[in-house]
């Protein structure tokens, strides 16, 4: 105990093609601390630690775990070791079990599993968290804070006293987030050391001890939270100095675009994502939508643009009821829709670029006529656009997967935003359209739609990083259980207001 | 443990290629054929066969005039069918039901033919133009059953182009057993034989050169349509991901009807090919599993049209190996499917080595 | 009447016997995320090898060796599968092809009177040429065979039945409630969170295969010398894609797999009574039908049905899994 070391990393080394992950790492954990890992998305935080789990190898370096030096080959190593990691996204098997997950790859004597000792200990594990978990739900049915929850049984049951998080709060409400900080700090005052990563500047301050800043592969800085301030850390983080540079657009907003009423929709699980939904937006101005994202503002996206069946409820554009039209009909109404995760989802890796450019365009004229399509056009026009959108690539025909994540998100845009079907776009929606950006491609993004805004195009904008709604939305929507809580103007919200009202703490008097 | 495999020499590791040239991939099929027949002279030697002697009997068929012959006309059948399973594949619809569709398509052929013998329907002139609109339109209608039930139903397509594969040949049987056996045939279970107008046009005495020009003019129709029409890229798309094919508009389950349709369809051709350019008539086990072979040549030849032409020929031509191999050397007909299966087996384990490359790292100490 | 309804169950038993070894084995394959359609291709090498091997050295030796034959085989689609990461369709109907050809080349007349002269040189002529082989003994369980129409029907049967029995609710009992069935379950749904806690996917799904392909063998050797032991190249028949059909129909679970072999083995049955009652010369092929088109049918049903009740297949079928890509 004491100021031990529980982990050291020296000079960790890792290489994927193309890109160095972690270009000579030194990391410390000591005995009782929680340790906040900072950096932006890539700077290499989530590689280093699957490299302490043993998920992955390292190149080069040396790992030593309470003063040995080891090597670890599969997470079974580590677990040995008394290493246990919550990743991101959830390793859990939805359809078994909470005990079922718990237990699984625990070795015992004997090959017949006790069901009822394990259900006892566990339970007896969560009480002393102060969790409240039925060992005997399935993992589907829970909420994302219990189903970290259970993740954190997972390694305790293992007796881990180290243990990792990865981005944890990122699916919590501020209410789960409070719990999860509480069980932190008591597991670290148990004597366990605690690697926590995250980009989010205010985290590191209310929960860590010590920080460390990683940016593009390398160890930034380590220091005492005590001793560091949040603009420091941001520093750190990006290495200059933080200012959205952003014309102020003034809002023009004309007439009703798009209307919303009481829209109902169930999830892919059945489950009830869209309830009572009712919102308008207005040509010339952007709406955003906050709230933690599994909220159901993806299906609020995919009802408008008919890729999800609404199950009552009306959307009108431009007066016109299209509720539950085909996608293929509200594309040609001058719908455009920039999907999450576009990288994996919106575009096919496999084929060209021109083919993912005129994924929707490909059979209107002067693109296609009949059955035949007309190639010559399409080349002619793709490679105008990817001058236009800055489309790094060597050739059109160049498949999509060749090209790096920024420049994905460019190639979506170009195919949504260039008005290939009968013009320019009137009601754009973007669901998280800058996730997993760099700032440059994310800028990008911003001048794109607010260019669009000055144009006349509504804008409905789904994104979970609330500075970046506060600077673009000219209204902004918090959704929250599937419902809209409120709605504030620009001038009216503030990162605390938003917030709470992500967590229903405010009624809906606005 | 994943990539990294313990052996005596050293540590193996096995790592992605970040990409290879055509002349590797192209290289690595050949390596794959050879390797295979290496195999095969091996297992032959076992069983106190002469391997050389096989080995130019094999080559003979490519070689010699009318066994060349003979190898494009078995080629047919193959090549229309894998043909095709290219527009079937690239929709991510595993069409395993060729064979069946092929014998749906003697069907549709054979009973255009009873109906202008037995009836006095159609005119002679008439009848190839209506075998052949007929037996795609069969073919493709048994496909389609399964592509509806994968399209309305979700219904996994592999289990039933399968099973629909068994009921077409028990038609067959059923068929040509029963009310369509040749009265004059002996009791044999044989349909009539066909008019000569109903038979592949003879161009110096063999139907193969017809049947190349119907390969060859399906493949063309294959490349046009894959490459230059609205609904090949469609196909396209929905065999990379049916989710962006929904955000682009397109109806998925409209394009997997109508490519199981074509795939069914092309295969249903294929069946004609067999009445109508290699037997003559209809009859039991009228294929040795065209069907099957379609789905090696289909794989091998990466879904390219024109590879697929080339790449039956070579199948036809193994073929008829086999029933040199069997007369001359008394080796048994199932031989040629055996080979054919190493060949596969050996072409998939080179598609992994095109995809990932050997490591061995020499004397590394944990 | 009574002797009317115990031989058909007891048909029905025997017949849906081959359907539920094969489909026993598959369970655990598809439960830990392979598919493996070279079943019917091991099905036919273990009756074309418990044929020549009953010829030379027995029923055990023959049973044993198709066993051990079918977990060679599958062996070669785990590597390609689990390793090579390649597509499982393709190369399964590759190892079925494989199968269907080899067990006809071996089984040909002339190569077999080699193979079986190499084993047991002193074998008799009239065993060199022919194409049948002594059956598996029926072993009436005493006492039990003696209750009306379930004794004769159920234990009145050849010992792989028995065997079967035995199988059936110890494979569901492995997998439900032991940890090596948790793992494999685990492995099925969600690769990578079994490989956060350490369990080895690829041993998992190695042994899962030649699980699969240990049973398919052991069915085809049943099929051969438990119930129709005169060789047909073809014997199978599609029997083994049936037993495909049939995992799904189960929801793979081993119990429920119980029920749908003898629903097939029950259609059988009937196909077998019907040409017997003299439905026309043509109706065999008709008949011979009904199995493929149950399949089909039992298939969309179920389909219909795990939309309904959101039953799932195990989500990483057919997926290769690797852990840095």
């Amino acid at each position: 105990m004491g100021l031990e070391k529980l982990v050291e990393l020296r000079g960790i080394v890792k290489r994927f093609p193309g890109v160095i992950a972690n270009d000579h790492v030194d990391f410390e954990l000591r005995c009782g601390e929680v340790h906040a890992l900072l950096g932006e998305n890539g700077a290499g935080k989530t590689t280093l630690m699957n490299i302490l789990y043993g998920l992955y190898q390292p190149d080069e370096g040396e790992i030593y775990i309470k003063g040995n030096r080891v090597r670890l080959r599969s997470p079974s190593d580590a677990i040995k070791l008394g290493i246990g990691m919550v990743h991101q996204n959830f390793k859990l098997v939805e359809s078994h079990t909470v005990l079922e997950n718990v237990i699984l790859g625990l070795k015992e004597p004997g090959i017949r599993i006790d069901f009822e000792k394990h259900a006892r200990k566990i339970g007896l594990l969560a009480e002393r968290y102060g969790w409240r978990i039925d060992p005997e739900v399935k993992v589907w049915q829970l909420s994302a804070g219990e189903k970290q929850q259970v993740e954190l049984l997972k390694i305790l049951y293992r007796g881990a006293d180290i243990l990792i998080l990865d981005e944890p709060t990122s699916v919590l409400t501020p209410q789960e987030t409070k719990t999860l900080f509480e069980a932190l700090r008591k597991m670290a005052a148990e004597g366990r050391g605690i690697i926590f990563i995250t980009h989010k500047l205010g985290e590191v301050m209310e929960v860590s001890d010590r920080v460390t800043v990683m940016r593009r592969g390398r160890v930034v800085v380590t220091k005492k939270t005590s001793e560091v301030t949040k603009s420091e850390l941001a520093n750190y983080m990006i290495g200059r100095p933080v200012i959205f540079s952003l014309e102020k657009v003034e809002a023009k907003p004309g007439k009703v675009l798009m209307r919303l009423i009481d829209l109902e929709a169930l999830s892919d699980k059945g489950a009830p994502a869209l309830n009572k939904v009712s919102l308008e937006v207005r040509s010339g101005e952007i709406l955003g939508i906050a709230g933690i994202s599994g909220n159901g503002q993806v299906e609020l996206a995919e009802v408008i643009v008919g890729l999800r069946k609404a199950l009552r409820g009306k959307v009108i554009i431009d007066g016109l009821d299209v509720t539950n039209r085909s996608s293929k009909e509200l594309i040609e109404l001058g719908v455009a829709y920039i999907p999450p995760e576009s990288v994996r989802w919106g575009v096919l890796p496999e084929l060209r670029i021109v083919d993912n450019l005129f994924l929707k365009a490909y059979r209107y004229p002067p693109y296609s006529s009949n059955l035949i399509l007309n190639w010559r056009r399409m080349f002619e026009k793709a490679r105008k656009l990817i001058e236009e959108f800055d489309v790094i690539t060597p050739s059109i025909f160049s498949k999509a997967r060749s090209l790096s994540g920024g420049n994905i998100q460019r190639l979506v845009l170009a195919r949504e935003l260039s008005g290939l079907i009968g013009g320019a776009p009137r009601l754009i929606i973007a669901a998280y359209p800058t996730k997993g950006l760099d700032i440059g491609a994310a800028e990008f993004v911003h001048k794109l739609l607010l260019k669009h805004k000055s144009m006349g195009s509504g804008i409905l904008f789904i994104s979970e990083d609330l500075e970046e709604l506060l600077m673009l939305s000219d209204r902004i929507a918090v959704m929250s259980g599937g419902r809209i809580v409120g709605i504030l103007s620009r001038e009216e919200a503030s990162v605390e207001k938003l917030g709470l009202m992500m967590s229903e703490a405010l009624p809906q008097a606005w | 443990m994943s990539l990294r495999i313990k052996t005596r020499f050293g540590i193996l590791r096995i790592e992605r290629r970040l990409s290879y040239t055509r002349m590797f991939s192209a290289a690595m099929s050949i390596l794959s054929i050879a390797l295979a027949f290496a195999v095969v002279g091996i297992i032959l030697v076992i069983m106190g066969l002469d391997p050389i002697r096989a080995f130019s009997l094999i080559f003979g068929v490519y070689v010699k005039p009318p066994l060349l012959l003979e190898s494009i006309k078995q080629s047919i059948p193959i090549c229309l069918s894998a043909l095709g399973l290219g527009i079937a594949f690239k929709m991510n619809f595993w069409n395993i039901g060729a064979e069946g569709q092929l014998y749906m398509g003697m069907i549709a052929s054979t009973g255009i033919v009873l109906l202008h013998e037995y009836y006095g329907f159609f005119q002679g002139w008439m009848l190839l133009p209506l075998m052949l609109a007929s037996s795609f339109i069969l073919g493709g209608a048994w496909c389609l059953i399964t592509g509806f039930l994968k399209a309305k139903l979700s219904v996994n397509e592999i289990l039933p182009t399968l099973m629909l594969n068994y009921v077409a040949i028990l038609v067959v049987d059923f068929l040509v057993h029963g009310p369509w056996r040749d009265p004059k045939g002996y009791g044999f279970p044989l349909s009539i034989e066909f008019p000569s107008y109903a038979k592949l046009t003879l161009i110096y005495g063999s139907s193969a050169y017809t049947g190349l020009l119907l390969s060859i003019a399906a493949a063309a129709a294959v490349f046009v349509l894959m490459e230059y029409t609205r609904p090949g890229f469609e196909i396209k798309v929905v065999g990379q991901s049916v989710n962006v094919a929904r955000y682009a508009g397109i109806s998925v389950s409209g394009v997997i009807m109508l490519g199981s349709f074509l795939s069914g369809g092309l295969a249903g051709v294929g069946g004609l090919s067999i009445v109508s350019g290699i037997i003559g008539r209809l009859r039991p086990g009228a294929s040795p599993g065209y069907g099957y072979t379609a789905i090696i040549v289909a794989s091998l030849a990466g879904l390219n049209p024109w590879l697929i032409v080339v790449t039956s020929i070579f199948f036809g031509g193994l073929l008829t190996a086999g029933g040199a191999l069997q007369m001359n050397m008394g080796i048994p007909g199932s031989a040629t499917q055996m080979i054919e299966a190493i060949i596969f087996l050996l072409i998939l384990v080179g598609e992994f080595l095109k995809r990932y490359r050997l490591i061995l790292e020499r004397g590394v100490r944990d | 009447m009574i002797e009317w309804i115990e031989s058909v169950l007891r048909l029905t038993i025997q017949v849906g016997t081959i359907y539920l070894l094969a489909s026993l084995g598959e369970i655990y394959a598809e439960r830990s995320g392979i598919l493996n359609l070279g079943l019917e291709g091991i099905m036919i090498m273990g009756a074309a090898l418990s044929f020549i091997f009953t010829l030379a050295y027995g029923h055990l030796a023959a049973i044993l060796i198709s066993i051990i034959v079918g977990v060679l085989m599958s062996l070669i689609l785990a590597v390609m599968s689990v390793h090579m990461r390649l597509n499982q369709v393709v190369t399964g109907l590759a190892l079925t092809m494989l199968g269907l050809g080899l067990s006809g080349f071996i089984a040909s007349p002339e190569i077999r009177r080699g193979i079986l002269l190499t084993l047991n040189p002193s074998l008799p002529e009239n065993l060199l040429t022919t194409q049948e082989a002594p059956k598996l003994p029926e072993a009436p369980i005493p006492l039990l065979s003696e209750i009306p129409i379930l004794g004769g029907s159920f234990f009145n049967q050849n010992v792989l039945v028995y065997v079967s029995y035995v199988a059936a609710p110890l494979m569901w009992f492995i997998l439900f409630k032991t940890r090596f069935g948790l793992s494999l379950r685990s492995v099925g749904e969600n690769p990578a969170a079994a490989d956060a806690l350490g369990v080895n996917v690829y041993l998992v799904r190695y042994l899962a295969t030649m699980i699969s392909g240990g049973f398919a063998g052991l069915a085809g050797a049943y099929l051969f010398l438990g119930f129709q032991p005169f060789w047909q190249e073809g014997l199978t028949a599609g029997k083994g894609f049936i037993a495909l059909s049939l995992v799904i129909l189960s929801t793979w679970n081993p119990l429920r797999a119980i029920l749908g072999a003898y629903l097939f083995g029950g259609v059988e049955t009937l196909q077998y009574r019907l040409q017997l009652f003299g439905l026309g010369a043509q109706s065999p092929y008709i008949l011979a039908m009904l199995p493929y088109l149950v399949a089909i049918i039992t298939l969309v049903l179920i389909s219909y049905e795990n939309i309904r009740k959101r039953i799932g297949v195990p989500a990483s079928l057919g997926i290769p899994y690797s852990r840095e890509e």
